[in-house]
């Protein structure tokens, strides 16, 4: 019953929520771990110390696979499911790291990184960073295109800013909105290259039905939404001049 | 956008704002906190949090902040700076020297919900060691006493039955006079999850709440009361559970006594508490309260939470009796997702009520006129102490206007905000010879002090918090105390000045004290609570590891009792010249009186206190939003702006206390609870007329009474 809350722990992100449920036992490269039934392959691959890349997934919501940098292999199973959306069962063996998966995954960064700021892609420390640091790849074979980089910042609230330069759109923010907050105030606006994060009705963040209690600034794995105290002396605002 | 800088250090603590008590890492970057993030494994908060502690920390380092003790003859004179000895050693020789002009009884002190287990111990040690008095109360008089008193007579526990998770078990929320997505929002947050997962909610609150109706979360029930009227209701609510015969007499027989049960079913069946009768005075459909009742007997897990809605009221003590001999009757507790649970509004107003800061009651609620008690505390203290009850806060303030106190120690106290009846107050607190206030800024109450000790804020000291769930959790020093001590320390300081040694290294020492002399206590330690992260009390030997859900198998008195809750009209009543009720409550983004958040950016937010009133009283009135309106009752009146609402019903009008210059205990009368004195804020009568533009300076209802010489 508790286990989505209390199994939590600090220093571990696993990915998806914990669960209750009898015990299932499978492999992660080889390595045998037990979790409970109801639990993903990426909560039971970090659970084996085996964690796998992950850009929309956080234990404290609800898989969503959007993010397609948590690909895995099972034996017996054709493609590459995403680890977060995939239940376990008992017997499977799950691969984590394979050749095929490293090309996809750098793949998939590649796009990431085409619409992000260049200037931040070293020397960052956001969750972003850190699957960067994993997979080795920081830089793209992509030339000058379409790209969100000159999007105005919106720096309203006095605590947060949002600058959707560094979106990659996982709706980490818009789920912890709904799922830890339940204040709804978030949504995806848009399809395809249109998609962005906006707040009510595309208003200011401070004007919307926003209550700033910041899960969506701790949920967001690129920084695009952050603490405005991280700033020496505050913090630059939106100039498009200089974007 | 350049790339945020890393913080370089981090703390795990617990946040001083709302009783829920959220877990935090304080990061830190060259010593400095540069932000809170929710900690994961807080029991409280599970990684989640709100504006307040979430970002609005910036205080501790305002400009405002009091950084070295001040001292003053007259509170007519400006403060002058001195050291740490001298503030100390004046205080102690003024508060010695009114002892032996005044009597022992002519000086008190009053600590803070705001401050840690420990200091709040410490505070009423003060009192009972060195004033050698009783004169000692804390903050929750004016707010959960009533908790307290009714809890403990109907189950044997002035404190939450549950602990905030079980509500994901419940299947029936009942909410009476509490807004929890405002005042409590990590719990609404979870009590919103659990609703969109299928629960069942009902309100009972005169005003129309966020809690009634938000995006996917909507009451089934709301009950929009007329403000005063909760006994009526909630024993209507029980008449129907009577006379419908939904009552759950196997729990009634096995866990209460039966002619209790009986009694008390013959007062709440009498028709005049039918809802056809009680729905014309209260301003409600009897249909609704019939689908209240059958709503919350049917369960099968149906649970309470309640604020200050039901216990700052004449009749709040019965008000929580009533929730108490309803979750009885019905069979709603001892089990996972069912209770009786107070929403307390400062962070540690649990521990304020557990630690003895009472004039009638040591640490662990035990009785300062009970000889074998009292003979513990003196061993352990090594004096005699004073067998008499002490003054309330109320009476403090009564007798210094009479002249016969004259001195009050107060720490993280502003009862000249706070408090009821503002004009009152102010004139009692002129009165005194010696008022030592001990805070992080120069509060209203401050004004008229004439010792100053600079207090530091949670971030800046070790303790311990006891949240609204009875759950102890650490409070650890991210930054060195601004003015150099924490206020355990002052407190000891003062202790010694006074004449009584004492010595303690660290505030794990008190806590060590704290169980040797309060049983729900007895197992705690600092070392148990790093081990676990937070320990709900009672923790003692049949329960080590603290306990999550009280009266399971048998209640503190063996059985928990029926109490008797006849409804008595509050004596405050709308009449032609004060048509209109007055109810108060808080808003999000501020806390309490605004000392720490009106100098954070959440001023975004709120940045002054409003007076939600209806369409239809507003246009009788020619009253407009925004525009400037005054408020006055019998007891007096200021001035703030309108904004039109359909939030509240005709008849009632709200506002917020946060702003001190709003003043809106000016006009709150100075009733209180029939049992514990707790002040009637939730009614009062009111008219409010359109003015033309702000004034700078009120007139005062009364002037306060000259200084002595």
């Amino acid at each position: 019953m508790w286990s989505e809350l209390r199994a939590l722990r600090e220093d571990v992100d696993y990915g998806t929520p914990p669960r209750d449920g009898e015990a299932v036992t499978l492999t992660v490269d080889g390595v045998p771990v037990t979790v409970a039934a109801g639990s993903s392959v990426m909560l039971a691959a970090a659970a084996a110390g085996r964690p796998v890349v992950k850009l929309c997934a956080t234990d404290m919501l609800e898989a969503f696979g959007s993010c397609r940098v948590c690909l895995v292999e099972i034996e017996g199973r054709r493609g590459f499911p995403a680890s977060c959306t995939t239940p376990v069962e008992p017997g499977m063996a799950v691969r984590t790291d394979t050749p095929r998966l490293a090309e996809l995954r750098a793949g998939v960064m590649e796009l990431y990184l085409s619409d992000f700021p260049a200037e931040d892609v070293l020397g960052g420390w956001s969750e972003l960073h850190e699957v960067i640091a994993t997979t080795g790849v920081s830089s793209h074979r992509y030339g000058p295109g379409e790209n969100h980089l000159a999007a105005p910042v919106d720096d309203s609230n006095p605590y947060f800013l949002f600058d959707p330069a560094k979106c990659i759109v996982c709706s980490r923010c818009v789920r912890a909105c709904e799922e830890v907050q339940g204040t709804f105030a978030l949504t995806i606006q848009g399809r395809g290259f249109e998609s962005k994060v906006v707040a009510s009705q595309g208003e200011p963040f401070l004007d919307s039905e926003c209550v700033s209690c910041g899960a969506c600034v701790q949920a967001c794995p690129t920084q695009s939404l952050v603490e405005k105290s991280l700033f020496e002396g505050g913090y630059r605002s939106a100039d498009p001049a200089q974007a | 956008m350049p790339i945020p800088r890393k913080p370089d250090g981090s703390v795990t603590t617990t946040c001083a704002y709302c009783g829920v008590g959220c877990g935090f890492r304080a990061e830190t970057l060259e010593g400095r906190v540069v932000r809170m993030i929710p900690w994961k494994e807080g029991k409280a908060n599970h990684g989640h949090s709100c504006v307040k502690g979430r970002f609005a920390f910036d205080y501790y380092l305002h400009p405002d902040r009091v950084r070295a003790p001040m001292i003053r003859a007259s509170i007519h004179d400006p403060w002058r700076e001195v050291s740490w000895d001298e503030a100390i050693t004046h205080a102690a020789a003024e508060l010695q020297r009114i002892q032996a002009a005044h009597g022992r009884g002519s000086v008190g002190a009053v600590s803070s919900s705001r401050c840690t287990n420990e200091e709040i111990f410490l505070m009423q040690k003060f009192a009972r060691v060195a004033l050698r008095n009783n004169n000692i109360d804390n903050c929750s008089r004016i707010c959960h006493s009533p908790t307290q008193f009714g809890l403990s007579a109907t189950l044997g526990a002035g404190a939450a039955s549950q602990h905030f998770d079980s509500i994901l078990q419940a299947d029936v929320i009942l909410v009476v006079g509490a807004n929890p997505t405002e005042g409590h929002p990590v719990f609404g947050s979870m009590m919103k999850r659990r609703i969109r997962e299928g629960a069942r909610l009902i309100v009972i609150d005169p005003r129309r709440t966020e809690t009634v109706d938000s995006p996917h979360c909507r009451a089934d029930v709301h009950l929009a009361l007329r403000p005063g009227t909760n006994v009526l209701v909630l024993d209507s609510i029980a008449h129907v559970v009577v006379c419908e015969k939904l009552y759950h007499e196997a729990f009634i027989r096995e866990r209460c006594h039966w002619h209790e049960f009986e009694q008390w079913m013959a007062l709440v069946g009498d028709a005049r508490y039918s809802p056809e009768a009680v729905g014309p005075e209260a301003s409600l459909d009897p249909e609704d309260i019939r689908r209240a009742a059958r709503l919350y007997a049917a369960g099968p897990r149906s649970t309470i939470y309640y604020g200050l809605g039901v216990t700052e009221h004449s009749q709040g003590s019965t008000g929580v009796m009533c929730l108490g001999n309803l979750a009885l009757a019905c069979g709603m507790l001892g089990r996972e997702g069912v209770g009786v649970n107070p929403l307390r509004g400062q962070g540690n107003v649990q521990g304020g009520s557990c630690l003895g800061s009472w004039p009638h009651m040591f640490s662990g609620y035990r009785f300062v006129t009970d000889d074998a008690v009292r003979a513990s505390f003196e061993h352990d203290w090594g004096l005699s102490l004073d067998p008499e009850p002490g003054l309330r806060l109320p009476n403090m303030f009564d007798a210094a206007l009479a002249g016969s106190f004259k001195g009050m120690y107060i720490q993280g106290e502003d009862p000249v905000q706070s408090d009821p009846n503002q004009n009152h107050i102010m004139a009692a607190m002129a009165n005194m010879e010696c008022v030592i206030v001990q805070d992080l800024f120069l509060t209203e109450t401050a004004k008229f002090a004439h010792v100053f000790l600079p207090g530091s804020s949670s971030l800046e000291k070790n303790g311990t918090f006891t949240n609204a769930e009875r759950r102890v959790s650490m409070v650890r020093k991210v930054a060195q105390p601004l003015a150099g001590l924490e206020d355990w320390q002052i407190t000891v300081r003062m202790i010694n000045a006074m004449g009584y040694p004492l010595h303690y290294d660290h505030p794990s020492q008190v806590l060590d004290e704290i169980a040797r002399l309060s049983p729900a206590y007895q197992g705690m330690s600092f070392a148990l609570i790093e081990r676990l992260g937070s320990v709900q009390w009672p923790c003692n030997p049949e329960a080590p590891q603290g306990t999550e859900v009280l009266h399971t198998k048998a209640f503190p008195r063996g059985r928990a009792n029926f109490m008797l809750t006849g409804y008595v009209a509050t004596t405050e009543r709308a009449d032609e010249r004060y048509p209109l009720l007055l109810t108060t409550g808080r808003i999000l983004s501020q806390y309490n009186v605004g000392t720490q958040t009106r100098r954070t950016g959440n001023v975004a937010w709120c940045g002054e206190d409003l007076l939600e009133i209806h369409q239809a009283d507003a246009h009788t009135r020619g009253i407009g939003e925004g525009d400037w309106v005054s408020v006055s009752s019998r007891y007096g009146a200021t001035r703030l702006r309108a904004r039109i609402s359909e939030r509240v019903s005709p008849g009632v009008v709200y506002t917020t206390f946060h702003f001190a210059q709003t003043k809106a205990n000016a006009i709150t009368s100075d009733l209180s609870d029939w049992a514990t004195n707790c002040p009637e804020y939730k009614v009062t009568a009111v008219e409010v007329a359109r003015v033309q533009a702000p004034v700078v300076t009120e007139p005062a209802v009364r002037e306060p009474a000259e200084a002595p010489a």
